[in-house]
C-alpha cells in the first residue's frame, strides 16, 4: 500500500552512533562571536564571582549544526509519518501557526511589560477565551496552567478552596475512575485529597453501582474524561453528574480527550463545572518532543473568582489584567505558555465555524474506520462504538504465542509507523491504544491496519525471536536496567561504569 | 481544513462503517447533549486573511521597546542558528520519547541538556525540564520536604513576587510553614541560624534585587542541621558566577529562558532542575539515561520511570507529564553555541554595562541603592512613582524595568544593550523623573 503516512522510506544512513557534543569539542574552537565591549571597562571584584571559565563544549558552528541536524534525523515525528499514539492526539501541526508565533511583537515581549503596551497580547488571550468557553460550554478561563497536569491541579485546588469557603472542609475525597490517566490521582494527591477509585463496568464505562457506593458526604468531586480512556462515550454522564452534584461535589473534566467532541457536544452541558483543555492536543500546537503544552482551565461563572490569576478582562476601551478575589494563586511565573495559546487561536481561526463544527466528527470517523479495519486482526477491548480512539488487546496472542503488546509496538516501528500507546488503560490486558486523529488519509489508515496484519503473521511464524524487533532502526531494544541501577545520567557516567566493571 | 477526505474517500469510509452521514456516528450519545446548530464562532480565515488578522492585533503591542527589564527573564542574544535548529520539525512535532528506538534524537539532545546543565552548575544529575523557574522552586521544595520529612521551609524573600506566589499556591500551607526571611541590606543575613525542624533553605543567586553574595557559609550552616539547600540561579550569569555546586548546594533550579528561548511573554520557557545523585529517586519529571541496546550499541532511554505519574499514580514524586522539552533542546543548543568564551562574554559584558549605567545614573544624581552588591541588575530610586516612570519611558521607546516598590525600579542589563541605548535611557530617565 502506498500511503503518505508511512515513514519506511527514511534514509537513515549507516548504523554508527552519533557522538555527543562533548566528544566533538576541541579546545579553542567556537561558534559564537560577541561585539567588543562598548562601555569603558573597569576592574572589579565581587565575592560571588569565579575565575575559571565554564566547562562548555567548544565546537565550530558547522559542527554544531551538523550534529543537531543528524540527531533530528534520528527522531520520528508527526511531520514524518503516522503517529497513532493513543491519548496524545498527534495530529498535523500547521506551519502557519509557527509563523504567527514568531512575529516579534508576540515572541520578543518581556512578560513584565505593562498591559498598556501589550494590548495585542491581551486581546489574543481574550479572543481565545471566547473560543474555548464556547467549545467547552463554560464561562471564563485562565491561561496560567502550562500543561494538562497543571490544569488538573488547578481544577482540584479550585474545588478545595471553593469547598473550604462553603465550610465543607470535611469533603476530602476525589473520585477517579480506575481507567484514568496517572496524572489524575497524582494531581489529586498533590492538592491534598484522598483518591477514591471507582470501577469500570463490563461495557468499559463508569460502574454506576460502584459510584453510588463510593459517593458520600466526604465526596469533594469527580475527575473524568469523556470520552473515557477506553475511547468510549460515558453514556450515563448525566446520571453521574447528578450523583456527584447531589452529594455536594464538583465535576472536573480532564480535557485529554476533548478532540472527540469538539462541535459534537460540550462538557459544560454534561454537568462539568471545571474543564481543562490540552491546547497541544486538541488545537494542534506542536508537542515539542514532550512539551511545551498549554492547559488552560475554564470554569462555570460561580467559580470565576477562584481561578489562578491574573486573567484578562475587557472594558469599553481596553483589555486589562484582573486577579480573581478568591484566587487559588498563580500556577506559573507569568501568564502560562502564551505562544502555545497563540498557536491554538491561529488553528481555531483557520478552522473557523465549518472546521470546528466537524472537528470531533472527523476525528471519530477516522478512529471508527481504523477500529473496524484493525479489529479484523486484533480483538477490541470493548464491543462498543468508539469515539476518537480505541483499545485493542493482544492477550490472545500472548497466550498462544507469547507475543505481548510491547512486541507489536516494536514491530510496528520497523514498518514506518509510531507505536500506539501500550499498556494503557491499565485495566485492559496487553492494551494497544490507537488514536488516528482527523488528519490522516484513508490510505494511511489502511496501510497501518495491513501492517498490523503482516506483523502478526510475521511474529507468529516459527523460530521468531521477538526481542530482535525493531530491526530497521538506529538502535534495538535498550537495556533499561543499567541506567536505573547505575544512574548513568551524565556524560562520562557510562564510561566510568565500563572501567569499574 | 486539515481533514484530507474527498467525497470519494468519505464513500469508502461510510461503506466500511455502514453509515450515510457523520451524524450517525453519535447515535449512542444522549440527544439532549448533542449540539444542534453548531458552535457560535466566526467563519474560517484563509492563511492570507489570517496573516492580516494576526499582524493587525500584534500591532496593538508596543513593539521593539528596548528592554531594561529582568526579574528572571532576560533579553539575551538568541542566534538564528539556535532557533532554526530547535525548530526542526523532527524535534518540534514529536512527543515524549516513550519508544526509545525511534526517538534517539530527542533522547540524546535531552541527555546532552542534562549533562550541560550539570557541568554548568557542578551538579550530578539534571532532569529533562520542568515548566518554568517559578514552578521549579516549588518542585524543589517538595523534594526537600519528602526527603527530610520536616515541615518548615526557610525561603529568602529575595525572589520575584510571582515566584513566591507560585510557591504559596503549590506548597500546602495547612501542612507546611513557609518562612520568608527578609534580606538585610539586599543580602541574605549571614548570621541566620537554621534549626533541625527546617526541611529546606531556598535562596536566589543573585537575589531578585540583583545583589549577590557567596552563599557557601550559609549552605554549610544549613546542611549541619540536615537542611536541604536549594539554589535558584540565573543561568545566563554562570559564565562568571560561582557555581551552585562549588558553594555546596544540594539542588539547583533555574528559569532557563535566557538560555535558548525568546522572551515569549514569559511562556513557553523552561525550568531547570539539577541535584546530587542521592536525591535521584525523589526528582520530579523525566530523566534520560545512557545504556546499550541488545547489540551493545550506545542507546539513550528514559529512566527511573518508577517515580512518574503514569506508573506510580497517586504515589508519584510529581504530577508532571508534558514538560518543556523543546525549550530544553534550545538550552542545550544555545549553550553549545556559546561555549565557555561566549557564556563568559554574556555575563561579563552585562556586569560591565551595569557598572557603566549605575555610574551614569549616580552622576545624574540618582540613588542606586544596591550599587556595591549588585551585578547585572540593580535598584534605582525614582522621584515620581515607578509605575509612572515605566509608562512614560515606554512612550519614549524603553521598557525601563520592573516596579520594585512605589518609588523603586529594578533595572537589568544584558550583553545586548549598547552604550548608546544606555546613554539615551539615562537622559530620558532624568527628564521623566524631573517631570
Amino acid at each position: 500500500m502506498v500511503s503518505g503516512g508511512n515513514a519506511s522510506s527514511l534514509p537513515l544512513v549507516g548504523g554508527a552512533s552519533e557522538p555527543t557534543i562533548r566528544e566533538l569539542s576541541r579546545p579553542g574552537r567556537r561558534a559564537s562571536k560577541y561585539p567588543k565591549l562598548d562601555v569603558p571597562e573597569v576592574d572589579f571584584n565581587h565575592p560571588a564571582m569565579k575565575n575559571e571559565k565554564a566547562p562548555l563544549p567548544e565546537v565550530s558552528e558547522h559542527d554544531l549544526v551538523m550534529h543537531y541536524s543528524r540527531l533530528a534525523h534520528r527522531n520520528f515525528a508527526v511531520d514524518l509519518g503516522f503517529y497513532p499514539l493513543g491519548s496524545c492526539t498527534m495530529k498535523y501541526n500547521p506551519r502557519f501557526a509557527d509563523y504567527v508565533a514568531s512575529l516579534g511583537a508576540y515572541s520578543n515581549t518581556h512578560p513584565a511589560t505593562p498591559s498598556e503596551f501589550t494590548q495585542g497580547t491581551l486581546e489574543i488571550l481574550n479572543i481565545l477565551e471566547s473560543y474555548l468557553t464556547e467549545i467547552t460550554g463554560m464561562d471564563v478561563a485562565s491561561f496560567q496552567p502550562p500543561a494538562g497536569a497543571s490544569g488538573e491541579l488547578t481544577g482540584l485546588l479550585i474545588i478545595k478552596k471553593y469547598l473550604e469557603n462553603q465550610n465543607l472542609s470535611n469533603k476530602t475525597e476525589i473520585i477517579v475512575p480506575d481507567s484514568a490517566h496517572g496524572t489524575n490521582p497524582a494531581s489529586a494527591r498533590m492538592a491534598g485529597f484522598k483518591v477514591v477509585e471507582v470501577a469500570t463496568d463490563d461495557r468499559g464505562m463508569v460502574n454506576i453501582d460502584d459510584l453510588h457506593s463510593k459517593v458520600n458526604e466526604n465526596t469533594a468531586g469527580l475527575m473524568l474524561t469523556n470520552p473515557n480512556t477506553g475511547g468510549l462515550f460515558e453514556e450515563e454522564i448525566l446520571t453521574i453528574s447528578n450523583i456527584i452534584h447531589e452529594a455536594g461535589g464538583l465535576l472536573y473534566y480532564d480535557g485529554a480527550n476533548l478532540n472527540a467532541i469538539v462541535g459534537v457536544c460540550r462538557p459544560g452541558d454534561m454537568g462539568f463545572d471545571i474543564v481543562h483543555s490540552n491546547l497541544h492536543k486538541t488545537f494542534a500546537t506542536p508537542h515539542g518532543g514532550g512539551g511545551p503544552g498549554s492547559g488552560p482551565v475554564a470554569v462555570k461563572s460561580f467559580l470565576k473568582e477562584y481561578l489562578p490569576g491574573p486573567i484578562v478582562e475587557k472594558s469599553d476601551t481596553n483589555f486589562y489584567w484582573y486577579t480573581p478575589e478568591n484566587s487559588i494563586g498563580r500556577m506559573h511565573g507569568y501568564h502560562g505558555n502564551f505562544l502555545v495559546a497563540l498557536r491554538a487561536l491561529v488553528y481555531m481561526k483557520l478552522l473557523g465555524k465549518e472546521g470546528l463544527d466537524t472537528l470531533g466528527s472527523y476525528a471519530v470517523l477516522n478512529a471508527r474506520y481504523l477500529s473496524s479495519k484493525v479489529s479484523k486482526y486484533l480483538p477490541l477491548a470493548y464491543n462498543e462504538p468508539c469515539m476518537h480512539e480505541f483499545v485493542a488487546t493482544v492477550k490472545d496472542l500472548k497466550k498462544s504465542h507469547k507475543i505481548k503488546a510491547y512486541d507489536v509496538g516494536k514491530a510496528l516501528l520497523d514498518k514506518g509507523f509510531h507505536s500506539p500507546t501500550i499498556y494503557f488503560p491499565l485495566i485492559v490486558e496487553e492494551a494497544l491504544m490507537f488514536e488516528p486523529t482527523e488528519t490522516q488519509t484513508v490510505e494511511t489508515l489502511d496501510d497501518l491496519a495491513e501492517s498490523i496484519q503482516h506483523i502478526i503473521e510475521e511474529l507468529c511464524a516459527p523460530g521468531v525471536n521477538l526481542t530482535d524487533y525493531p530491526k530497521n532502526l538506529p538502535v534495538g531494544r535498550p537495556n533499561e536496567l543499567i541506567p536505573a541501577k547505575h544512574l548513568t545520567v551524565h556524560w562520562g557516567d557510562f564510561e566510568l561504569l565500563e572501567l569499574t566493571e | 481544513m486539515f481533514v484530507p477526505h474527498s467525497s470519494l474517500d468519505l464513500n469508502v469510509i461510510f461503506d466500511e462503517l455502514d453509515i450515510s452521514s457523520l451524524d450517525e456516528l453519535f447515535k449512542h450519545i444522549p440527544d439532549d447533549l448533542l449540539i444542534k446548530n453548531g458552535l457560535d464562532v466566526e467563519d474560517s480565515l484563509s492563511e492570507l486573511e489570517a496573516t492580516k488578522y494576526f499582524e493587525d492585533i500584534s500591532n496593538k503591542n508596543r513593539n521593539n521597546l528596548i528592554c531594561f527589564a529582568g526579574g528572571g527573564h532576560y533579553d539575551v542574544y538568541l542566534p538564528p542558528t539556535v532557533k532554526s535548529l530547535t525548530m526542526r520539525p523532527e524535534f518540534m512535532t514529536s512527543y515524549t520519547p516513550y519508544q526509545a528506538e525511534i526517538s534517539q534524537g530527542i533522547l540524546q539532545v535531552l541527555f546532552e541538556f542534562q549533562s550541560l546543565v550539570c557541568d554548568l552548575t557542578e551538579m550530578e544529575l539534571a532532569n529533562a525540564s520542568l515548566y518554568d523557574g517559578a514552578t521549579s522552586v516549588a518542585e524543589a521544595i517538595s523534594v526537600a520536604i519528602n526527603k527530610t520529612k520536616r515541615d518548615s521551609v526557610v525561603i529568602s524573600s529575595g525572589f520575584n513576587p510571582n515566584t513566591k506566589e507560585v510557591v504559596n499556591t503549590l506548597i500546602d500551607k495547612s501542612k507546611f510553614d513557609l518562612n520568608y526571611i527578609p534580606l538585610s541590606d539586599y543580602l541574605f543575613p549571614e548570621d541566620y541560624e537554621f534549626t533541625d525542624e527546617d526541611a529546606a533553605f531556598v535562596v536566589s543567586f543573585p537575589h531578585y534585587e540583583g545583589s549577590a553574595q557567596d552563599l557557601s557559609n550559609l549552605v554549610k550552616k544549613a546542611q549541619s542541621k540536615g537542611v536541604i539547600t536549594i539554589c535558584y540561579v540565573d543561568p545566563s550569569m554562570l559564565g562568571v558566577l560561582k557555581t551552585p555546586g562549588s558553594m555546596g548546594f544540594d539542588i539547583v533550579v533555574a528559569e532557563g529562558q535566557s538560555i535558548g528561548t525568546p522572551l515569549s511573554f514569559g511562556g513557553p520557557t523552561v525550568g531547570w532542575f539539577a541535584t546530587k545523585k542521592d536525591l535521584a529517586r525523589l526528582v520530579p519529571g523525566r530523566i534520560i539515561g545512557e545504556t546499550i541496546d541488545n547489540n551493545h550499541k550506545k542507546t539513550y532511554v528514559m529512566t527511573l520511570r518508577a517515580r512518574e505519574q503514569d506508573i506510580r499514580r497517586e504515589k508519584a514524586s510529581s504530577n508532571i507529564c508534558t514538560n518543556q522539552t523543546l525549550n530544553a533542546i534550545g538550552s542545550a543548543i544555545h549553550l553549545s553555541w556559546m561555549g565557555p568564551e561566549g557564556i563568559y562574554q554574556v555575563g561579563y559584558q552585562a556586569i560591565q554595562k551595569a557598572i557603566y549605567m549605575k555610574s551614569q545614573l549616580i552622576e545624574k544624581g540618582f540613588n542606586v541603592i544596591n550599587n556595591k552588591s549588585s551585578l547585572r541588575e540593580f535598584i534605582v530610586e525614582t522621584t515620581l512613582p515607578a509605575k509612572k516612570i515605566i509608562s512614560e519611558m515606554g512612550n519614549r521607546g524603553f521598557l525601563a524595568g520592573i516596579e520594585y516598590s512605589e518609588n523603586l525600579l529594578l533595572v537589568a542589563l544584558t550583553e545586548k544593550r549598547t552604550k548608546d541605548e544606555i546613554d539615551n535611557y539615562v537622559k530620558q530617565f532624568s527628564e521623566v523623573n524631573n517631570g
